[in-house]
């Protein structure tokens, strides 16, 4: 057995032999337990749940019987985002953002049904999660259990006894990062199970061990961090004051205080706040409900010069259902503009936020998570474009069948009386224009080259802690 | 003939302050050489050199004729040091901390061997496995010495070595210590105990504010007289 197992082997000894150590690894794993099983449990009967309504949905607006085609417009259709498999460990800003969108003519709706807006003001910090756990608590375990480690031995004269064996700083530092990573390992376990388990949910085992891998990277920067203390600092009550202020700068303060300040810098309007502005110039577009709007007079100019006639009424096609597709058409442009810039703003405040992972890892491996867990904001984006994209297909392919297979004449004059009303409805089987809707999360490779930079911080974080924990090892005096 | 423990023209400067200031002496093989003084003369700190854990500000330490500076490694090889506290690990019993110890030696004992060094330093059979951290200082010293013993190194350091020993215990381990002397370890040891060093060392050096200011030896079998050392020590004369 080389010295530096040994080490690492006899610092476990004096673990499982400390009463207190053992009651803060069991509570932690007890928390752990717990909390993935709540979580799974969860997010297992949110996705078959959003799976089901997704199709329900889909049966309901294809169920419809014979109707107006702008009813069908209006009645509308829902998207679902069923929870990813990996949201069972990291449900991300899934619980904030809402996962579900109703989708209609001349609207883009927000999206509904957020789990928690308490855990928004927090930055998603406030509710315990299995990956809130390995990002809050694990770090705790390791300052608990590795704050006087090294230190211990030079309290207690046992360095003296040690180096005079033959033995280096080094060699006695590396036995002690050893002995942390073997609980690090320990406790990475259930992390693996629950990639494991959610590779048998459909989750690509790419993305499922890079989730897994970088936690590993992340608790081995809380390990190099309590070992670099351990080894500088002379006192263990220092030691332990020092790491723990750490701790709390950098997953309380550092979190909080890039939230503020990516707001402050980048300033994002809200929905509502866009809708008012979108609003003034959405009435500039005219209302597509009225087709003798003067804002459609010169579309009226040219479909007549189209079709080579002199009134809408000699038109072969619905002239209500033109201005209807037409005027859906300007109105998404204008929405799509204000929503594109306004999700700009939101991705541009997400990246100067990973950028504060410069100084604190929690920040780091929180965006990392939510990135490989398909729990990002990108791919709440990637969603709500991909609704609007469902949204504008289905509108526009309900206005096409308002403009031809409804006649003019019947359309306008729909509400003399019951019978004409019941004439103006076009078959149901023109509802089946409704795309399949399944939203997917982006392709493993994918989110591993989003989160290519906050793994690299980690990284970098991992080099710095561990070369000035080295530094200091070489270095150590009696 | 190669000394095993050399200092030559030794000077150490800690903080600006001269901890040592020009000491020279050698230990032969199978002699026991005490190096007397008060509280912060500097003896310690002549010990901490040899084992590489001070750097001298000038002169050299060598062992085995080898500089310490040079090969640092070489020198903790050849030495086994007890320090003044008898540091081992109180949540280990006797066989864990000299199993450990001696593995980070590169060495290995087994059980018997382990325990003919125990009764060697006679500690009780019944204490050797209940953890250190119930031992009297005279057990951990015991248990120390006893690494000592197993690492069968040539040279022997003992800082303060019969610090907090009962009388009894202070004599068992003066045996001891010749005992390990006339096999052939080369015994350093530095204490403020005057009638200790008289007592069990072959010479005795006297340092005082960082120098070596005066030196007794045994001579024809006899033990060195403590009423001149102790004089010497009380500064009321120097031989």
């Amino acid at each position: 057995m080389s010295a530096v197992t040994r080490i690492a082997r006899e610092e476990w000894r004096l673990w499982l032999r400390s009463k207190v150590v053992i009651a803060a690894a069991l509570i932690i794993a007890v928390l752990l337990a717990a909390t993935s099983f709540l979580t799974i449990d969860r997010i297992a009967s949110e996705q078959s749940q959003r799976l089901e309504q997704q199709v329900a949905a889909e049966q309901t607006f294809f169920a419809q019987p014979d109707r107006h085609p702008h009813r069908m417009v209006h009645y509308g259709h829902y998207a679902f985002r069923p929870p990813p498999p990996l949201a069972m460990f990291e449900p991300g800003v899934d619980a904030v953002t809402g996962q579900s969108i109703f989708l209609e003519g001349h609207r883009q709706n927000t999206a509904m049904f957020a789990d928690t807006k308490a855990a928004a003001d927090l930055g998603g910090f406030a509710a315990l999660t299995p990956a809130s756990l390995y990002q809050l608590l694990l770090p705790l375990l390791l300052i608990v259990l590795g704050h006087a480690m090294f230190l211990r031995e030079r309290e207690s004269g046992t360095l003296a006894v040690m180096l005079a064996q033959g033995q280096s700083g080094v060699t006695l530092a590396m036995g002690k990062a050893a002995a942390l990573l073997g609980v690090i390992v320990i406790f990475m376990l259930p992390l693996i199970g629950v990639a494991a388990f959610s590779v048998s949910a459909g989750e690509s085992v790419l993305a499922a061990f890079a989730l897994a891998g970088g936690y590993f990277l992340y608790l081995c920067v809380w390990g190099a961090i309590v070992l670099a203390a351990s080894v500088i600092l002379k006192q263990r009550a220092v030691s332990l004051g020092v790491l723990i202020f750490a701790w709390l700068f950098a997953a309380l303060i550092v979190p909080r205080f890039a939230i503020n300040t990516s707001s402050a810098a980048i300033d994002a309007p809200g929905k509502i706040e866009s809708d008012l502005v979108m609003l003034a110039e959405q009435r500039k577009l005219g209302d597509g409900h009225n087709a003798a709007d003067p804002a459609f007079q010169q579309l009226q100019a040219q479909v007549l010069e189209q079709y080579e006639v002199e009134t809408i009424e000699e038109l072969p096609i619905n002239w209500r259902g033109v201005v209807a597709s037409y005027s859906e058409a300007e109105l998404t442009d204008l929405l799509n503009s204000y929503t594109e810039e306004r999700m700009g703003l939101e991705a541009s405040q997400s990246r100067m936020f990973d950028l504060f992972g410069i100084a604190s890892p929690t920040i780091a491996i929180s965006s990392a998570s939510r990135t490989l867990a398909g729990t990002d904001l990108a791919t709440h984006h990637r969603f709500l474009r991909e609704a609007e994209t469902l949204r504008f297909d289905f509108v526009q392919a309900l206005n096409q069948a308002h403009a031809e297979q409804l006649d003019y004449t019947i359309d306008i004059n729909r509400s003399n009386d019951a019978a004409s009303s019941q004439r103006a409805r076009i078959n149901a089987a023109s509802w089946q224009v409704l795309d399949e809707f399944r939203f997917e999360p982006d392709r493993a490779d994918e989110r591993l080259s989003r989160s290519g930079l906050t793994l690299g911080i980690l990284l970098g974080w991992l080099f710095f802690a561990g070369g000035v924990a080295g530094f200091a090892a070489r270095r150590v005096k009696i | 003939m190669t000394s095993p423990l050399e200092a030559r023209s030794l000077s150490l400067v800690r903080e600006g302050n001269a901890v040592l200031d020009g000491v020279s002496f050698a230990v032969q093989q199978g002699e026991i050489f005490a190096l007397l003084g008060g509280n912060g003369a500097g003896k310690s700190s002549t010990l901490l050199t040899f084992l590489g854990f001070l750097e001298p500000s000038g002169g050299e330490v060598l062992v085995n004729g080898a500089s310490v500076s040079s090969d640092v490694a070489a020198a903790r090889n050849a030495i086994a040091y007890l320090p003044e506290a008898a540091s081992l690990y109180g949540h280990m019993n006797a066989y864990e901390n000299l199993d450990y110890f001696l593995d980070l030696a590169g060495k290995s004992a087994g059980r018997s061997e382990i325990d003919a060094a125990l009764e060697r330093v006679a500690l009780p059979p019944e204490a050797r496995t209940r953890r250190l951290h119930s031992y009297s200082k005279g057990m951990r010293q015991k248990t120390a010495i006893a690494l000592a013993l197993l690492r069968e190194t040539p040279i022997l350091l003992l800082d303060e070595p019969t610090s907090g020993l009962d009388p009894v215990a202070i004599d068992e381990f003066h045996d001891l210590v010749k005992a390990l002397a006339t096999g052939g370890q080369t015994i350093l040891m530095v204490t403020h105990d005057v009638y200790g060093a008289c007592q069990v060392a072959d010479r005795v050096g006297l340092i005082r504010d960082g120098k070596l200011v005066g030196s007794f030896a045994a001579e024809d079998g006899e033990r060195i007289d403590t009423e001149t050392v102790h004089a010497a020590f009380a500064g009321r004369g120097v031989a």
